[in-house]
């Protein structure tokens, strides 16, 4: 079947509007359709309109500044909303797509334009822009909101990081209580304890020149029981200030303070007590622990020595993998680790049945120095003797 | 610094010349918009074109509104650009705001510039008495609609979706090709301190020799204002194009070009 198009009735009735305008502006055509949606006459455009006079003032500044330039620069632009205005004042909005005409030497000849009314999707357009301010505003808000929850989210952090160090604080402070406690007890028996058995030889002893020798060692024993507990005072007063002091040490002080201390049961158990601190001899440490492990491990070699032989302990100091080691090793009763090992720095425990036994010691020694972030093992064996290996700092720089 | 700089604000640089001219497009455009100019004058000139901050394929992260809330911000720019480029006797030409931008760079710098070429200047859009500068303030927020209905509208609605589509990176291009494309938000703030500025005062302090270019028939800088600015500035001629519309070296490039070599000998 063969259609008769009449191209002039589809140009004029094309549903959008079409124009051909000149390089200054000025429309040389256009279909009826444009005449239509702007209600001008054929003879009030053709000839006597420009482009831009169907446009506003704002309107005008975007098609010089930026419509123009553009079509200029691609010969072709599309989708560009313009208001534009009809006869009697009123606005419409239009989508409009141009093209330039050129000849063959590329000279501008004219543009051809075309228009749509775009009134109807424009109100749906406006609804949409409102929805979109809308959510937009709501994104925002919920922005706000979100930076609100995580400010407060980073100060309930930083209160929960407070408390766990106030909580570490207390932590710390109750260990130093405890072992403050059983370094009281313990530390004070042992002078006290010998300070008995001086008095129970006193009595006893007739020979005058005797009584001197035993008055001026009970002496010795009470000046150390004295410094003791004015060391104790002071420690309750420097642990009520702040964390524990670290002092500086020799370990030869401490061990020949350690050696007046127990001088008694020394001479009645017949040790050789022996030291090498050559390799570390000074640290760093609270001085109230210091004495108290050496005490307390000089004491329990003691104790615990075999009386088949004459006990030897030895101590000595030694830096393993950058950390200080501290080493009391006897040749004493021993323990049965495989039987009593989980226990051995437990409270209240005693593995010998022997009457000074009160089971304080090594417990109050692990404690006190884990306090100070070192730690303890233990190597024995029934019969050949016990060693114990003390880390007492790591890292040492 | 340089390389920054350079990235700042998409210099290029061509031609073979010893002497340097610095081209500067104005609102709606880019450095293209030159291309019909700078052919004629690449053998005797370095040519150096760049696009403003926020403007083609400058570095919009560089947008400080605050810096760029008034034509000194870029103003500064340009010196700054002179001065790493080492440039000396800069023959400047500013299109429309650029002409202005041009201005305050001359006055901050005079020994900088050997001549200014101002294309469609305006010191003041809107009307004020004594003065008339086309405008009210009525037809700038008109004009903010009309930006607002070409980027927030559903075509733009479509940019903002196509340019986070990582899927589809060919039509994100598509558009980066597009000429005279910005950001929205920063063409709504470029364009207030283009139309709502003031530079009237600033025109009797240029000493520097101007070229002013003016087409007969301007609907943003209209013949009048294009008289004004001759008359305000000492050191003017006043060159008038038989041509239509505010971007002359567009619409006529060989009037444009004829009237520029006249006065650069």
């Amino acid at each position: 079947m063969i259609y008769n198009i009449d191209y002039k009735e589809l140009y004029n009735n094309f549903p959008s509007g079409y124009f051909c305008s000149l390089p200054d502006g000025t429309i040389i055509d256009s279909n009826n359709r444009f005449l239509d949606l702007t209600n001008y006459t054929r003879e009030e455009v053709i000839g006597k309109k420009k482009f831009t006079d169907f446009l506003s003032q704002g309107g005008k500044i975007y098609f010089e500044n930026v419509f123009s330039p553009a079509l200029k620069l691609k010969g072709t632009i599309e989708e560009i909303n313009f208001n534009f205005i009809k006869k009697e004042g009123v606005k419409f909005p239009v989508l409009i797509n141009s093209v330039e005409v050129k000849d063959k030497e590329g000279i501008h000849l004219f543009t051809q334009s075309a228009i749509f009314n775009i009134s109807q999707r424009k109100k749906y357009e406006h609804e949409l822009l409102i929805a979109k301010r809308k959510a937009n505003d709501l994104s925002n808000e919920l922005i706000d909101i979100n930076k609100e929850l995580l400010s407060s989210a980073e100060l309930i952090l930083k209160q929960k990081s407070q408390l766990e160090e106030f909580n570490q604080h207390l932590e710390n402070k109750n260990r130093q209580l405890s072992s403050f406690a059983h370094i009281a007890s313990h530390n004070l028996r042992a002078p006290v304890s010998n300070l008995m058995a001086l008095k129970d030889f006193y009595k006893e002893s007739i020979d005058l020149e005797d009584k001197g020798m035993l008055f001026s060692k009970v002496e010795i024993v009470i000046s150390h029981l004295n410094e003791t507990l004015s060391e104790l005072i002071e420690s309750v007063k420097i642990q009520g200030n702040k964390g524990i002091t670290h002092d500086p040490i020799i370990f030869d002080s401490v061990f020949h303070k350690t050696l007046e201390i127990l001088d008694n049961q020394i001479l009645d158990s017949k040790a050789v007590v022996t030291s090498n601190f050559s390799e570390f001899p000074n640290i760093k440490y609270p001085k109230l622990y210091m004495e108290s492990i050496m005490l307390n491990l000089l004491s329990n070699s003691i104790r615990y020595s075999s009386p088949d032989r004459i006990a030897k302990i030895h101590f000595s100091t030694e830096i393993n993998n950058n950390e200080v080691m501290f080493i009391a090793k006897d040749n004493g009763l021993g323990i049965d680790l495989q039987k009593h090992g989980h226990k051995l720095f437990g409270l209240n425990n005693t593995f010998h049945r022997h009457p000074d036994s009160k089971g304080v010691g090594l417990f109050m020694t692990k404690t006190q120095i884990e306090a100070i972030g070192g730690s303890i093992t233990v190597e024995s064996e029934v019969d050949k003797g016990t060693t114990f290996k003390i880390v007492l700092k790591k890292n040492i720089s | 610094m340089l390389q920054r700089i350079i990235a700042r604000n998409n210099i290029t640089i061509s031609g073979t010349g010893s002497k340097s001219m610095f081209l500067v497009h104005g609102f709606g455009c880019d450095q293209n918009m030159w291309r019909f100019i700078t052919p004629q004058f690449k053998d005797d000139y370095k040519i150096i074109l760049i696009d403003l901050v926020g403007s083609g394929k400058s570095d919009e992260n560089s947008y400080d509104y605050k810096k760029y809330n008034s034509l000194e911000g870029y103003a500064d720019d340009v010196i700054e650009i002179c001065d790493v480029l080492k440039l000396e006797h800069v023959y400047f030409v500013g299109h429309s705001v650029s002409a202005m931008i041009g201005l305050l760079a001359a006055i901050k710098r005079p020994a900088l510039f050997k001549k200014l070429i101002m294309i469609g200047p305006s010191p003041r859009y809107i009307n004020c008495e004594n003065y008339f500068g086309g405008f009210s303030q009525n037809d700038i927020d008109d004009l903010m609609e009309t930006l607002d209905s070409n980027y927030l509208g559903w075509s733009s609605a479509m940019a903002s979706v196509i340019m986070d589509n990582p899927d589809r990176p060919e039509l994100a291009s598509e558009l980066e090709e597009s000429f005279c494309q910005n950001n929205p938000e920063i063409a709504r703030h470029f364009a207030r301190v283009t139309f709502l500025g003031d530079n009237r005062s600033d025109l009797k302090k240029l000493t520097t020799d101007t070229l002013i270019i003016q087409s007969k028939t301007d609907a943003i800088a209209s013949i009048k204002v294009g008289q004004f600015v001759h008359d305000n500035i000492s050191n003017s001629k006043l060159e008038v194009l038989e041509t239509t519309g505010h971007c002359p070296h567009l619409s006529a490039p060989s009037q444009t070009i004829e009237a520029m070599k006249k006065h650069l000998i």
